[in-house]
């Protein structure tokens, strides 16, 4: 009964119309990671932000920061007038409260106070996922926390076809993992955090730091090609 | 000894399967490749007690060079097989370390992809990895099998 209300508190809160808190918070955690390396969109006047991030590089990708989204929502609601958008509210929620999508996962995860939280839109030449995000927490017990809640959730809002979900390092203190399929979530103490650096290696492909960093591999000089020998 | 002042033709000619690999140690002649119309490798195994294996994350406890190559001690599996995904027990440098397969030289399941190489990745006890990249490419495929894979996939950096 409880996760019930929860949840349907939860589903409600993500089209009350916090959609610029919610990108200045995605903002600022992916900010925080690549603010050497931006340079400005063009946003529209009242989202521009000390560090808009978003690489364009051609073969590098975009970090998915819900800028899309947020151009159309935003101007749809300015024009929209009160009474509307309550009735818009209550027919979204229905929508939405049947499908756990990445929009319930990161506002689940702003309800559960996470600490720069990064959305990244992994491009579809890698078949791996389709939103790969990173959350820090404040504690060990916060991040299982996270976890178990996330799972929660994903319960309840799943139809009988979808899989279970099971949380990857759980006998861990520091890195826990879930993969929903389409997307992948890493909940990580901000040590680990910078020791593993996730965020870089997915935003920056190939041209990450720590993948030039390890030294080219060279073949010993007593190797000789093609020395398997048959029966 | 003897091999010393023998003719290479004849060395060749009495150790068929050395033709290609030894005629470049030979002092004074060149390499000859008999070259075949067909490829042909080794007896490929999947990776069992003693088995050499190459470690591809950029660890410091697999990159720095020893005298011994990592051997699996022991596959934490119900038979002694270990294929991708399986964990296994490594003894490098002196330590034991526990890893994860990420690739073998023995053919699998059909459209799953065969390595030159027996792949293996450092593990913790706790599950998560001890290196922080990998470069070479890991099999997708490890997603769609039980067990816990995504802290793996989630340092590599290319996939096959």
């Amino acid at each position: 009964m409880s996760v019930f209300n929860s949840c349907n508190k939860l589903v409600s809160t993500v089209f009350k119309g916090s959609v610029l808190l919610r990108d200045t918070g995605v903002f600022r955690g992916v900010c925080s990671i690549n603010r050497h390396q931006c340079h400005s969109l063009r946003l529209p006047r009242h989202l521009t932000l000390t560090s808009a991030s978003c690489l364009q590089r051609p073969h590098v990708f975009t970090c998915h920061v819900d800028s899309r989204r947020c151009y159309s929502e935003v101007f749809g609601e300015r024009q929209e007038e009160s009474p509307e958008t309550n009735s818009h509210s209550t027919s979204h929620s229905q929508k939405t409260s049947n499908s756990f999508t990445l929009d319930v996962l990161v506002s689940l995860l702003r309800q559960e106070n996470a600490v720069d939280m990064c959305v990244i839109k992994v491009p579809d030449q890698i078949k791996y996922a389709e939103y790969f995000i990173v959350v820090s927490g404040v504690s060990p017990r916060h991040l299982r926390a996270m976890a178990l809640y996330a799972v929660k959730v994903y319960k309840f809002l799943k139809k009988d076809g979808d899989p279970n979900v099971r949380i990857e390092g759980k006998d861990t203190d520091e890195w826990m993992c879930i993969d929903f399929g389409k997307i992948v979530v890493h909940f990580m103490l901000p040590e680990t955090r910078d020791e593993y650096e996730l965020e870089k290696l997915w935003t920056l492909r190939n041209y990450d730091e720590q993948l030039r960093s390890i030294p080219a591999e060279k073949l010993p000089e007593d190797f000789i090609y093609d020395v398997d020998v048959t029966k | 000894m003897c091999f010393l002042s023998a003719d290479p033709e004849l060395v060749v000619m009495t150790f068929p399967h050395l033709s290609r690999s030894l005629t470049g140690l030979i002092a004074g002649s060149a390499p000859v490749f008999h070259h075949r119309a067909f490829s042909v490798t080794a007896v490929a195994a999947a990776i069992q007690k003693m088995t050499r294996v190459r470690v591809v994350d950029n660890s410091s406890l697999g990159n720095t060079p020893h005298h011994r190559p990592p051997r699996v001690i022991h596959v934490y599996t119900k038979n002694g097989v270990g294929k991708v995904g399986d964990t296994v027990l490594l003894a490098i440098k002196g330590q034991k370390k526990k890893a994860l397969i990420v690739g073998h030289k023995m053919p699998g399941d059909r459209m799953t992809p065969r390595f030159d190489s027996n792949n293996v990745v450092l593990i913790e006890n706790n599950g998560n990895p001890t290196g922080t990249r990998i470069k070479v490419p890991i099999p997708t495929h490890l997603r769609k099998l039980e067990g816990d894979y995504s802290k793996v996939l989630a340092i590599a950096c290319s996939f096959v």
